[in-house]
């Protein structure tokens, strides 16, 4: 508790806390399941809801607005996604772009592609993006493109307009839709220039990425890890920057929703607990051990039409704080 | 008819019929009748009274405060801890109110006095536990409000001396301070376990205990600043002087509590007394600004005794210094 913030008016304590959006939301959801969360109590319904928000937990089962609307959401879903899904970078198996998005629907129904088909363009440099890629490639490049979202469009705007010659001093950010096409627009651009496939001048790209970072007011990353990544090179690339980004230890701690590199995949309660329930099924003849996991979820999306079920999931997760509060005991 | 359905019944206006009502017009009237307004609106003051660095959490806090007191404690949730189970009856019941009284007492910083003041009063009435019974009847404003509004502690009323003790025992212990420093004050302010204790001694011994608790971090920050971490403890001289600054800079700040009261026998000027409370403040954190500490420091490292001072033992005579300016209690 700081002893100074008596200063800052209750407005602008209220505006910068972001509570007020959560309030807004517990009501809405309390509106939408009058019956259920009456008979439950209401100050419970309300010491629940912000208990999970608080734990992290609140986003599972949400609309990917929700799930965008603040960091806090945004790291709290990166979390959940790494501590649902991290045996599968276990497993070493690799996954197409459609599979992470099926993977990421059974977490979020409406979760868009175009946000997996980002993430696939920083982890494969903007070719081939029906590539298989790794977990943990992935995980690192969707949080940055998740975490940072406007922040990188900007910068993708900027590195456009340095790379046709113009000033980006003019630079507007863009709104979500006309990425896409901004985006396409710069791989065509690319195909027609191949002198310009190294990418523009690193310092430059330092300078007009430092006065974005000023005026923004979204959330970005560091100035000072993103000046050290683009001192390494003479000339960058946008993707090779972003990919520097993912992999930038500090920044993931920043955002401090995974552990570091080093540690994504080390899980020894998870793993005990998963030998135990392969030793159960072996016994019947029919299972196998490796494969079937994926397996069962390359079929999950097909079987699981979410949003029929979301009321009902979110009831058993409010009633028992269910399944997530097991691996979280599991990570201490 | 159900439980629910009588709920629904309620919640329709009087006048309407049931498949009428428009929905936002239901959803308001709904809320109105649960109550969601109120209690929203008693979260956010008291968050925005506290000004918690960490708002979701403290409103996690809150909600999950006011549930175990609705649930009569039988719930806790997500990571608090569970209710102390085992001794049933009056001894866990009494250890639920002092939980929620030093739940309470933490909300708001000291220094943030209204907010302080109220909280106190809150946990004064919890632990006042005759007084609240005598006049819940009278005023149903909510299991967790101030009994009444009228003067407290009178009728004879107060918190048990055994209860008050232990209160400023816990206080200063989640404060960071060791109990071996805490104890010499807490001697100066306990009170006996079957004395009943008057709401102003409960609130100087409150406030006693957390700006003791600050005091406490502050000494051991210093010590740690006056000490080289790489050289083991710091010099017997420099510690030496360092304290004898505080106690100068105390003793000048007390200095002018007396000044006042002069003051105010002869009756002087109200403003002019402020002033020159002010001014003695002033003086008093003059003396131990880092410029004139360095100063002293600096002549101190020539001269003065030998040897070395152990964090424990700047501790315990800063706490000294504090301890005795404690007016005795009872």
């Amino acid at each position: 508790m700081s002893r100074l913030s008596a200063a800052v008016p209750a407005q602008r304590y209220l505006a910068d806390s972001q509570v007020l959006f959560y309030l807004n939301d517990a009501v809405t959801q309390l509106l939408e399941h009058k019956d259920e969360y009456t008979q439950f109590g209401l100050v419970r319904y309300f010491a629940e809801y912000f208990s999970s928000v608080k734990n992290s937990n609140h986003v599972l089962f949400r609309e990917f607005n929700y799930i965008r609307a603040t960091q806090h959401n945004r790291a709290s879903f990166i979390r959940v996604f790494w501590r649902c899904f991290r045996q599968i970078g276990k497993s070493g198996e690799l996954l197409s772009v459609l599979e992470y998005r099926s993977l990421l629907q059974l977490l979020c129904p409406d979760f868009p592609l175009e946000v997996v088909q980002s993430t696939a363009r920083i982890v494969l440099m903007d070719d081939a993006t029906d590539c298989l890629m790794s977990f943990t490639d992935f995980i690192y490049a969707f949080q940055l493109q998740l975490y940072y979202q406007e922040f990188l469009d900007g910068v993708l705007l900027i590195y456009q307009d340095l790379l046709a010659g113009k000033s980006p001093n003019t630079v507007i950010v863009p709104t979500s839709t006309s990425v896409e096409q901004l985006l396409s627009a710069a791989a065509e651009e690319n195909e027609k220039e191949e002198r310009q496939q190294d990418g523009v001048e690193s310092s430059t790209l330092s300078q007009c990425v430092d006065a974005l970072c000023e005026r923004f007011k979204c959330s970005h990353p560091s100035t000072a890890c993103m000046k050290e990544i683009l001192e390494q090179t003479d000339k960058v690339s946008y993707f090779s920057f972003l990919m520097s980004l993912s992999k930038h230890e500090s920044i993931n701690q920043t955002i401090g929703a995974l552990p570091s590199k080093a540690e994504v995949l080390i899980d020894p309660e998870m793993d005990q607990e998963l030998d135990k329930l392969i030793a159960q099924i072996s016994v019947s003849p029919s299972s196998n051990s490796s494969g079937s996991a994926v397996g069962a979820l390359k079929e999950a999306p097909r079987r699981a039409s979410p949003r029929r079920n979301v009321h009902h999931r979110r009831r058993m997760e409010v009633e028992s704080d269910g399944s997530t509060e097991e691996t979280d005991s599991s990570e201490n | 008819m159900s439980d629910k359905e009588k709920r629904r019944a309620a919640v329709m206006p009087s006048g309407m019929p049931a498949g009428k009502a428009t929905k936002p017009d239901s959803d308001r009237e709904f809320l109105a009748q649960a109550g969601v307004g109120d209690l929203l609106l008693g979260a956010i003051l008291k968050m925005v009274e506290a000004r918690s660095d960490d708002p979701v959490g403290f409103l996690a806090d809150h909600f999950c405060n006011l549930a175990s007191v609705t649930d009569g404690g039988a719930a806790g949730c997500g990571d608090e801890e569970p209710p102390a189970s085992g001794p049933s009856g009056a001894g866990a019941l009494e250890q639920q109110r002092l939980n929620r009284a030093l739940w309470h007492l933490r909300l708001a910083h000291h220094s943030q006095r209204s907010a302080f003041s109220n909280n106190v009063l809150v946990a004064f009435d919890l632990l006042n536990i005759t007084g609240c019974q005598r006049r819940e009847g009278e005023a149903p404003g909510g299991p967790d409000g101030p009994c009444s509004d009228g003067p407290i502690g009178a009728g004879g009323g107060g918190v048990r001396g055994g209860l008050y003790t232990q209160t400023l025992q816990c206080l200063c212990s989640e404060g960071g301070v060791p109990a071996s420093t805490s104890a010499p004050l807490l001697q100066r302010l306990c009170c006996q376990d079957h004395e009943a204790v008057p709401y102003d001694v409960f609130r100087y011994g409150v406030l006693t205990c957390a700006v003791f608790s600050d005091y406490i971090r502050q000494a051991q920050r210093l010590y740690a600043e006056v000490c080289c971490p790489d050289q083991g403890p710091a010099s017997r001289a420099l510690c030496l002087t360092v304290l004898g600054t505080l106690k100068d800079a105390l003793e000048t700040s007390q200095g002018c509590d007396a000044n006042c009261c002069l003051n105010a026998n002869t009756r002087s000027n109200t403003s002019l007394e402020a002033n020159t409370k002010a001014l003695c403040y002033l003086q008093a954190s003059a003396r131990i600004s880092p410029h004139n500490l360095a100063q002293t420091m600096v002549g101190a490292q020539t001269r003065g005794p030998g040897g070395n001072m152990d964090a424990k033992e700047f501790e315990n005579a800063a706490a000294e210094l504090f301890i005795t300016r404690v007016k005795l209690v009872s």
